[in-house]
């Protein structure tokens, strides 16, 4: 009997040897490990392990943040509350007059991280690597260029194939690498650009391990008095919930999630210090129908379905009220300047009326059978709306939209999808009723050339970049036709007026809210954060390139 | 000896299955990996630039079988491609890295959980009714019942967040570089300290259970009473006859257990940030990354046969009758 007490003693106390061992170990108050002037930031991409690639021509796949917002600069920077261009590495670019050049001259004296000088030979060895390798490309751009010349050692000129305005975005928006460095990289795809040599103001890898890395300042940045901070510091976090942990522990000084309730969870904890700031200026997030698909092609149907739905309860209990319904040009704020308001008044169809929606469904044949369902041709008609299941705050809004759809009568159905194959369907059109996001840019023309362009509608079963739901006008097309030839803003204004009308007419997909741009920042140790009262650039370390108007400005206390 | 050769040819074969479920299984999932890489960032590519991405990452339009023997060919060289959600480090350099995390927590907790449960399940059923039998197994049980990830996230929020005891995130200090030096490792003992209770707690009372109704059954039994008779110390009447016998059960969960250590007990580490593999899988299946999918399949099917056969060995060792 004693032998065995011994070792059941013996077990207990290696029992509580442990959890003690675990308890001293980690005994003690526990503070955020803050080294002075060293800003934490959160990387878009939710990671569990980081790998070291800092290539900026590679929009896809894992780069890491700094690339695209602190390492690499672009020509100009668009800033979508002013809706203006902010020079950044050019000092301003002009069209000539017939549209078909684009004389951009650039800034003196910049350098790059290497102390080697930048100059207008960077822009076009840039710009040539995009027509060598299309990987790169991703917009495009080559579709319209002819030709990208250093002409001077201060000014680059891009030639065009035809007039073309809207590509200025995107010229202006491209990361210019070093081509010093990059004309030996054999393949800049798959090139991981471990040692980064850029422009922008933090550009030295301190140190980099999977779970976290650090950037320091550019030596030889062209915007000396901008580079206040240390070093840029980030941690793995693998989900949402831990973001928002590392927030309210004040181990983040700068995030870009979504926080629940956040003037209850992050503001209380600490007035002087927790902030956010969720402008409107993401793209809306609309409810696209399949116009190729009966009855959907019907814009009374369409219509209809719009005004059935009940906005202000997925704008409360889905978004929690960081939004606003949407009016029926489907612009959302970062297109305020070009909203119609007198459109916006005749759009109606965006409001809640169950009356006018019964007697549209009515009237398109779509009508109460005897079992009380509607009916379409003769078989009940089962409305299926698509959610990747993912984005709970989608789900929630699809479940209010199904619900808000059977006080029609309307059989409907929310197909949660694994995200793959949401987007599989919602790219070759194999959807009824699909949630999806839309278009962002300087001005509303990209945003109505994929949703009611001709030239972007594909047959079902072809995967579409755009356009997801398949409606064109040959009217629109002479429009975004004449948009590509101006540069006058009056004129631009009429055009984008004209727009607006025919998508206020045909409803061709349905908007639902426009989107906030989630940013939160601590002021405990850093200040220059943008908000409501100085707005001068978004919050969100998310927007590419924007981001780096806020980095620039963020200094230490 | 035949009994273990005759197991290695069933594992030959069931790795040949798998080697070719973990081809098959991720080919059936829908989408576009190439498409896939920029679905995440909510842009629109160019087809242009998504067919320049699928070139660049050596997606082969070649007909399946074709795709298949080139497969196998790099799975005997140990090839698995480049991983398309860590771009652009190979697969195996991914996996190695987060294994090792996995390997050092899951391993380590599975193994505490197995000793410590089945040593208070064979003391539970030798003092049956005593404090330990009555207090242990309901206690472990109600723990056992939270779901997984509830039980990791309450410990989070207790030890971690509220009290402030443990850090809640990462496998080591984010200011420290990975070295053999006390402060390193201490640090990494801190990190585990929480998801290792985690596990230990949620798997303890199955062990514990199982352990102490199996050795009722062996104490029953009559040549356990007839070691008694013969004057045998208590110890080794339960060392050498009871707990040898009753341990037989737990030993064949232990071997299934193995797999869940590579799987990475997915949702401690998720909760608690922790760099391993379970998170890499889910992340590697959400963004259709094919080569790594693979890898991890392969990887943890493999140790799952091997563990088993290990456990084969050891059982051979235990019986007499299955030799």
């Amino acid at each position: 009997m004693q032998d065995v007490s011994r070792t059941y003693r013996f077990a207990t106390r290696t029992w509580l040897f442990l959890l003690a061992l675990s308890a001293t170990v980690g005994c003690g108050h526990r503070e955020a490990h803050h080294e002075p002037g060293v800003l934490t930031v959160t990387e878009a991409e939710q990671t569990g392990a980081f790998v070291r690639n800092f290539n900026p021509l590679l929009e896809a796949g894992d780069v890491r943040w700094p690339a695209r917002h602190a390492m690499y600069e672009p020509m100009m920077i668009y800033e979508p509350l002013r809706g203006d261009y902010v020079p950044w590495l050019a000092t301003g670019c002009t069209f000539t007059p017939d549209h078909t050049q684009l004389d951009c001259a650039l800034r003196p004296n910049v350098q790059w991280s290497d102390g080697r000088p930048f100059s207008a030979t960077d822009v076009a060895f840039t710009f040539d690597l995009l027509r060598t390798k299309p990987a790169a490309d991703s917009r495009g751009i080559w579709q319209y260029l002819k030709s990208v010349t250093a002409t001077t050692p201060e000014k680059v000129t891009f030639t065009f194939l035809r007039p073309y305005v809207p590509a200025l975005f995107y010229i202006a928006h491209q990361p210019i690498v070093p081509a010093h460095v990059w004309k030996s990289v054999k393949d800049p795809i798959v090139f991981a650009n471990e040692h980064p040599v850029g422009t922008g103001p933090y550009t030295e890898v301190q140190s980099f391990q999977t779970q976290a890395y650090r950037i320091g300042r550019n030596p030889y940045y062209w915007q000396k008095d901008k580079a206040k901070v240390k070093a840029l510091h980030f941690q793995a976090f693998p989900g949402n919930d831990q973001v928002n942990l590392a927030l309210l522990h004040d181990e983040v000084d700068w995030a870009g999630v979504f926080v629940p309730a956040i003037e209850r969870i992050f503001v209380e904890r600490d007035k002087d210090a927790h902030h956010f700031w969720f402008p409107l200026i993401d793209g809306t997030v609309f409810l696209y129908p399949n116009n190729l698909k009966k009855p959907y092609d019907d814009v009374r149907v369409r219509k209809a379905l719009s005004m059935a739905i009940d906005r202000d309860a997925i704008v409360s209990v889905a978004m929690h009220g960081y939004t606003r319904p949407s009016d029926a040009t489907g612009l959302s704020d970062a297109y305020a300047r070009y909203r119609d308001p007198e459109l916006v008044k005749q759009g109606d169809w965006v409001k809640l009326d169950l009356d006018r929606a019964g007697k549209l469904l009515d009237e398109a044949g779509i009508r109460i059978g005897a079992d009380g369902v509607r009916e379409y041709k003769g078989e009940p008609w089962v409305v299926n709306v698509a959610v990747p299941g993912g984005f709970s705050d989608w789900v929630r809004a699809g479940s209010l939209v199904t619900r808000s759809l059977s006080a029609l009568k309307i059989e409907a159905k929310l197909d949660t999808l694994d995200f793959n194959a949401w987007y599989e369907n919602l790219q070759k059109g194999e959807y009824s009723l699909s949630f999806g996001w839309s278009d962002v840019s300087p001005t509303p023309y990209f945003l109505y050339r994929s949703m009611m362009s001709k030239t972007t509608v594909q047959p079902i079963g072809e995967l579409a970049a755009e356009n997801w739901h398949r409606f064109g006008s040959a009217e629109t097309d002479v429009l975004l036709t004449k948009l590509e030839t101006t540069t006058d803003p009056a004129e631009e204004q009429r055009l984008f007026v004209e727009l607006q009308k025919i998508f206020v007419a045909n409803a061709p997909t349905i908007p639902l809210f426009p989107g906030p741009l989630w940013g939160e920042y601590n002021t405990q140790r850093f200040t220059g954060f943008p908000d409501k009262e100085n707005p001068y650039a978004p919050l969100a370390p998310h927007l590419t390139p924007q981001a780096l108007l806020v980095v620039t400005e963020i200094r230490p206390k | 000896m035949m009994y273990l050769l005759r197991r290695l040819g069933f594992y030959a074969l069931a790795a040949w299955v798998s080697i070719t479920l973990a081809f098959i299984i991720p080919r059936m999932m829908p989408g576009d990996p190439a498409t896939m890489l920029v679905a995440r960032f909510k842009r629109k590519l160019e087809p242009s630039a998504i067919a320049g991405l699928r070139e660049a990452f050596g997606f082969t339009d070649g007909p399946v079988w074709k795709q298949y023997f080139v497969y196998i060919k790099h799975v005997f060289q140990g090839d698995f491609g480049t991983s398309l959600s860590h771009f652009p480090e190979s697969v195996g350099s991914v996996i190695g890295d987060s294994l090792v995390w996995t390997l050092g927590l899951v391993g380590v907790s599975v193994v505490l959980a197995f000793v410590i449960g089945s040593t208070l399940g064979a003391i539970a059923a030798f003092y049956r009714g005593g404090a330990i039998d009555s207090i242990f197994p309901p206690m472990l049980l109600f723990l056992g019942a939270f779901p997984f990830f509830w039980l990791a996230m309450l410990v989070l929020f207790i030890f971690g967040f509220v009290l402030g005891w443990f850090p809640v995130r990462h496998a080591y200090a984010d200011h420290l570089t990975p070295q053999f030096s006390l402060e390193f490792i201490g640090s990494v003992i801190e990190h585990a300290a929480l998801p290792a209770i985690t596990v230990v707690l949620a798997t303890l009372g199955g062990w514990m259970v199982g352990m102490r109704n199996t050795m009722m059954n062996v104490l029953g039994d009559d040549y356990v009473t007839l070691a008694q008779a013969k004057g045998l110390s208590t110890r080794r009447v339960m060392m050498g006859y009871a707990v040898r016998n009753a341990l037989l059960p737990n030993i064949t969960g232990f071997g299934m257990a193995i797999g869940f250590v590579l799987s990475g007990s997915l949702l401690t580490e998720i909760v608690f940030s922790y760099p391993g593999q379970g998170y890499l899988l889910v992340r590697a299946v959400k963004s259709l990354d094919y080569p790594l999918i693979q890898g991890l399949f392969l990887t943890i099917t493999m140790a799952v046969l091997a563990a088993n056969w290990v456990v084969d060995a050891v059982y051979a060792w235990l019986d007499p009758r299955v030799r």
